[in-house]
This record gives structure tokens, sequence and C-alpha cells, in this order.
């Protein structure tokens, strides 16, 4: 029978150690940042962010210059494509196609015949 | 932070100076920002946002050619020119060079206009071709600019233009298609909606961008055709010279449509220039908002009431002796002695004997008199059956319903019932009229007249729906027979000039006009002819009337040459063969 006791509580190696190991080493940063540097460097970062922003917006806005000139192309051929067919329509007009040259040359048949189908 | 300043120094004053002129801008900031946000935002969006119209085109005006769609009517640019005198670099150079291009289109007080400070904006040139507005462009005028418009264009001229009308200054359509379809062609206009620079040209950027899109107005399509509705309006021209008529419709529709293929009116007027027409008559389109007494032409529907009935056939006689007695008046034909004592139904249709109509109205009763059954028979087939007096419902602005009493009312009696069977006391338009003449002669089918084909569509044309026809309005048979006696009645005196083998027929009408005391003018006549043709079903019908102030005028020396002249030409142009 053996006379070794244990107690009740458990403690890791590592928790153990916690004692042993704590002032060993820590680091500790050479920068010194007080809160006005904080601020300006929050502010700077919304500057960028504010940059960035606005030249996806120019670009886009870069787009919209372009589309209106295409616009413009567009209205101006459309109404060129207008024009073209209303000068059309009177060149084919009756009244222009029955004082043609042509139609003046024409005669009127004096008499009609039909073929029996 | 705890500051701690002396009672009464410097420093304690200096900070609540501070403190009040910080307390002034938050307080300022506060009404500008929070209590007037609202108007402040309004002006920035008055500042930034722009708002156009977009301006819906309107829809165009095709008729048919042979069955091809070709343009009657159309949209053309045309431009203002415009000067910012405060922007005018050498006034008098400028003045000399849109004189140059524009010429007459140029204002006369260009110079004056040019010179108008402070004013900004002074028009100096209208109506200028596309070509004008370029060469001017590119000229490149410092202060000057130029608006464009859009004006209806007519490549046919004068053609139709009582059934086109026009579109007025306000750009609302007036008469004819133009007036009746206003709503359907203009179309609806859209808006944009959006940020701009300031160039003024629109920017995506921004939440508050709409765009509507604008629904150009539609393109329609007319059952007339250009060919036809040429010709009728020449040989309308001729008729009127020969005669003297200072008037003159022609209307020639489809029977087995109801469509109209032309409609003529004569005086006309360039729809182009219409603000120069002094006569505002000119606008108006007899043949659907002038009722007038028809006269003879009428008799044909008389006799297919007693056909229709079975109470006489074109063989039934009577005794014709020009004159009839009914209640205390009597009636009498309009030729006399031509053709007396026992004569038929044909007879009288073929002489026009007023007599011979009364007759048959007298059948229809107790055979002796012109009883209460015999005028509400005639008036439910002039009313029911024919649409005598009723709008038809043609898509033309203006449409006159006309007049036609019923035998109920006060003056509905068996005189005004006599008189109606030879077409007097009763007030039909001509569409009217030829459109029951299409049912007697297609066999007993009414078509609802109609001067619409349909729209066009990614250019082909999409056909309208159509009201439906009524079927059985008369029995076949009587269609066939009235068809004939038509035929008859033209064959027997009129037919000397129309093209041998072909189905013709038609009747003449000469009718009085009212003079201001109430009784009829014999000086004053309006000539009416309505005929049909065909090989041998009908495939068109003609109704011609001349008109003017103290002409004396008639349905057989004066209407019925203009029928003749068109019928011949549409058989040729309808190609269709005679059978023998």
């Amino acid at each position: 029978m053996s006379n070794n006791t244990r107690t009740a509580q458990f403690t890791s190696r590592r928790a153990a150690s916690y004692g042993r190991n704590q002032n060993t080493t820590r680091f500790a940063s050479a920068v010194k940042l007080g809160p006005v540097t904080h601020t300006v460097l929050v502010a700077l970062m919304i500057t960028v962010l504010g940059l960035i922003y606005l030249t996806q917006a120019t670009r886009a806005t870069g787009y919209d210059y372009t589309a209106a000139s295409v616009d413009a192309k567009i209205a101006e051929l459309t109404t060129q494509k207008t024009d073209l067919e209303v000068e059309n329509a009177r060149l084919t007009a009756l009244q222009t196609v029955q004082s043609s040259s042509v139609a003046k040359t024409m005669s009127t048949p004096s008499e009609t015949h039909y073929l029996s189908e | 932070m705890n500051l701690h300043f002396l009672a009464g120094s410097r420093n304690e004053k200096l900070a609540i100076m501070v403190v009040i002129i910080m307390a002034v801008f938050i307080g300022r900031l506060f009404w500008l920002q929070i209590v007037q946000h609202d108007h402040f935002m309004a002006e920035a969006r008055r500042e930034y946002l722009g708002q156009d119209k977009i301006v819906a085109d309107r829809g165009e005006i095709y008729a048919m050619n042979d069955g091809v769609p070709v343009r009657l009517v159309m949209n053309e640019n045309i431009y203002t020119v415009f000067v910012d005198p405060t922007g005018v670099g050498n006034p008098q150079a400028t003045a000399s060079t849109i004189r140059r291009i524009a010429g007459d289109k140029t204002f006369a007080k260009i110079d004056s206009l040019i010179a108008a400070k402070p004013s900004r904006y002074q028009i100096v040139a209208k109506n200028l071709t596309p070509q004008q507005a370029s060469e001017l462009k590119k000229e490149n005028l410092l202060g000057v600019g130029l608006q464009k418009e859009t004006q209806r264009v007519y490549p046919e001229g004068q053609l139709g233009a009582s059934v086109l009308g026009f579109v007025n200054a306000e750009g609302k359509g007036s008469y004819g298609v133009e007036g009746a379809l206003d709503t359907r062609l203009k179309g609806t206009d859209g808006t944009l909606r959006a940020v701009r620079d300031v160039r003024n040209i629109p920017l995506t950027i921004g939440q508050e961008n709409a765009l509507v899109p604008a629904k150009n107005g539609d393109t329609l399509a007319l059952t007339l055709d250009t060919n036809i509705q040429s010709y009728a309006e020449q040989a309308l021209q001729r008729g009127m010279e020969k005669s003297g008529a200072t008037n003159g419709s022609v209307l020639v529709m489809d029977p087995q449509t109801g469509h109209v293929l032309a409609m003529a009116n004569l005086p006309g007027y360039n729809p182009a220039e219409y603000g120069k027409v002094t006569d505002g008559a000119l606008f108006n389109n007899p043949i659907i908002s002038m009722p007038y007494e028809a006269g003879s032409v009428i008799k044909p529907f008389t006799v297919t009431i007693g056909l229709d009935k079975g109470v006489i056939t074109p063989a039934s006689t009577y005794n014709n002796t020009d004159y009839i007695q009914v209640a205390d008046r009597t009636i009498k034909n309009a030729s006399i002695g031509r053709k007396t004592g026992i004569i038929t139904i044909q007879d009288a249709l073929n002489w026009s004997f007023n007599t011979g109509m009364v007759t048959v109205l007298e059948r229809l009763g107790d055979g002796q008199n012109i009883t209460y059954q015999a005028r509400q028979t005639m008036y439910d087939y002039y009313y029911n059956k024919y649409h005598f007096a009723q709008v038809t419902g043609i898509e033309l602005a203006n449409e006159a319903d006309g007049l036609l009493l019923s035998p109920d009312s006060p003056n509905g009696n068996a005189v005004q019932y006599a008189t109606m069977t030879f077409g007097q006391g009763m007030n039909p338009t001509m569409i009217q009229v030829c459109s029951a003449f299409n049912m007697l002669m297609n066999g007993g089918t009414y078509y609802h007249p109609t001067i619409l084909a349909g729209t066009i569509t990614d250019g082909q044309l999409r056909p309208q729906a159509n009201q439906p026809p009524i079927t059985g309005v008369i029995k076949p048979e009587t269609a066939t027979t009235i068809r004939q006696m038509v035929h008859d009645a033209r064959a027997e005196f009129y037919a000397g000039h129309d093209k041998k083998g072909y189905n013709i027929g038609g009747k003449t009408g000469t009718s009085q006009t009212l003079k201001p005391d109430g009784s009829y003018s014999d000086t004053q006549t309006i000539a009416t002819y309505l005929g049909y043709g065909g090989d041998p079903a009908p495939r068109y019908t003609i109704m011609v009337k001349l008109w003017g102030k103290d002409k004396n005028l008639q349905g057989g020396a004066d209407a019925l040459p203009v029928f003749t002249d068109i019928s011949n030409w549409m058989i040729d142009y309808l190609k269709l063969q005679p059978k023998g």
C-alpha cells in the first residue's frame, strides 16, 4: 500500500510556469502616436478614399460625354435620314411622276384585249 | 480638462466671446442646414438637375398605291435662326451672312433685331431647310443659334387634303384623319431628368436621374388608293369645268369591304399652307359632314324595301298618270308625259318617276294609302338597315348624322314619307348613302365604312380590326334583283359610253334646294349619280355630287359623265376582264 497522496487540484505545467516566466520579454514600439496624429491619419485615409471615389465618378462621367457625343451623332444621322425620306417621297410622288419626261411620252392605249386563261 | 479663469480676467472674456461666436455659427448652420434644408435642396436641384421633354414623333400617314403603302403625310425638319444680340461679334456681317443663306426666309428687320440689346433672344429667320441650316452652321457665327422643329410635309401636294386635315400651330390635329385620330398620331412625350454639367450635358451620376421614354405616335395607313384618288380628283375637276359647278365631291368605295378608295372634294386647299386659306369651309369634307336631300338616288332603296317585303317585283305594274295624291298634296313626276299608263316598277326606276316610289310605299301599307305601318316599315329600313341619319363612325373628324323623321314625330306624316321615297324630306350624308348602296350591291352585308387600313409597324402593314359587318340585312335574292334593276336603269339611257362587257349600273339624282322661304328652288339644284361596276360582282361603287350657288345641275347631264369617266378608268386600273 502506497503512502503517496494526491492533491484535489490539478495545475498544468504551463500554468505552473506563468509565474516563473513573467517579465522575461515584452514588445514595446519605439514610435509613439498621439491623439492628433491619429486624427490626421484618419483624415488622410478618408481623403484617399474620397479621391478614389472621385476618380471612379469622373471616369463614369467621361463615358457620359462619349454617350452624349454618340447621341448627337445619332440625332444628326436621323435628321439626315428623315430629310432623305422626304426627298425620296417627293421624287416618287404621283405629281412628279406624271410630269416627268418619261410620262409625257406615254400614250393611252386605244383598245385593250384580254387573253382567256 | 478643467479651465479656470480668474474672474473678470481677459482670458475669461475671450473665452466667453469665443463661445458666443461659436454659438452664432452653430445657430446659423442649424438654420441653414436643418430648418431651411428643403428650400436649399430644392435650389440646388434646380441648379444641377435638368429636366427635358422628349418630344414624341407624330405618326406619319400612308395611303395605298395599288396595294403597297406609300407615304402621304410625313414630318420634315425645319430650322429657326435666333441671335443673342449681346454675343454677336459683327452685326452687319452676321446679318449679311444670314440673308445670303436664308434668302427670303430672313426677317426684313434683321438689322434692328440683331442690334436689340440688352435682349438675349431674337428670331431673325424661320423655316430654313436642313441644307440651309447646315450651311449656316458651317459659318460658325458668334451669337447665332438654330432651333430644330418639325412640320408636316405632303409629298403628294393637295391630294386628299380634305381627308387628311392638317396640324395647327399648336401641334393639334384639325379636320380629317389628323383631327379624328389626333390622340393616336401624336403619341406621348417622355422626360429626361438628369444631373447636368455646365455645358448642359446629362451625367449618369446622382440618384435622382430618371428617363421616361417618349412613345411615338402610330403611323397609320389609309385605305385610300393614291392612283384612284388622283384620278377621281382630276375627273371631278373636268366635270366641274364642264358643268359649271363650283363645288364637287366624289366617293369611291369597295362594296365588298366598306373601304374608302377615294374621297375627293373640290375646291381643295394645300394642307402645307392651311394658314393661307381664307374660306374656312374648304377645310370641311362634305362627303361626311354635309347632309343633303340626295334626291332620286334614294329610289333604289325604296324599291328594295318593296322587293324585300315581297309587295312588288320589277315587273309589278301601276297606272302612271304623272301625278299621285297624298293627303292634301299632289306629288308629280319630274318629267311629265314621257311614259304614262300602265307601267312597271322597273320603268318607274328607269324614268325616275316619283309616282312609282309613292306606289311602293302605299303597297307597304294597305295598297291604297300611306298607312302608319307603311311608314314604320320604311323607317325601319332607312334607319336600322340603311343607317341613314346615323354617324357611321368613319375615322374622320366632324362627321354629321343628318336628318330622318320617324313616323312618330309630329311631321312624320304621309306626305313627308311620300317625299322621302324619292329622296326629299330627309338628309343623309354621301358616306351614309354610299355605304348603304354597297350593302344592296354586295348581296346584303352592311360594312361600316372605314378609311383606316391599319398601322405601319417596322415597315409592315398591320391591318386594323374593323367593326364587324352586319350580314343578312336584306335577302340575297332582293340584293340580286335590285342590282339588276339598277343595272337596267343605267342601261336604258346612260350606258352609251360604258366599256362593253362589264356589269355597270347606277341611278341619277337631281335634287332641288330649299329657298329661304322653305319652298324648293328649280333654279338651284344638286346633281348626284350613284353607281357600281364589276365583273360581274360589284368591285367598286362611285357616288358623284356637283353643286353651286345658283347652279342648275342635273344628275344625268352633269354628275353621270364624271361617274362614267372614273368607272371606265377603274375597269382598267383594277384589270377587270369583260364577261362577254
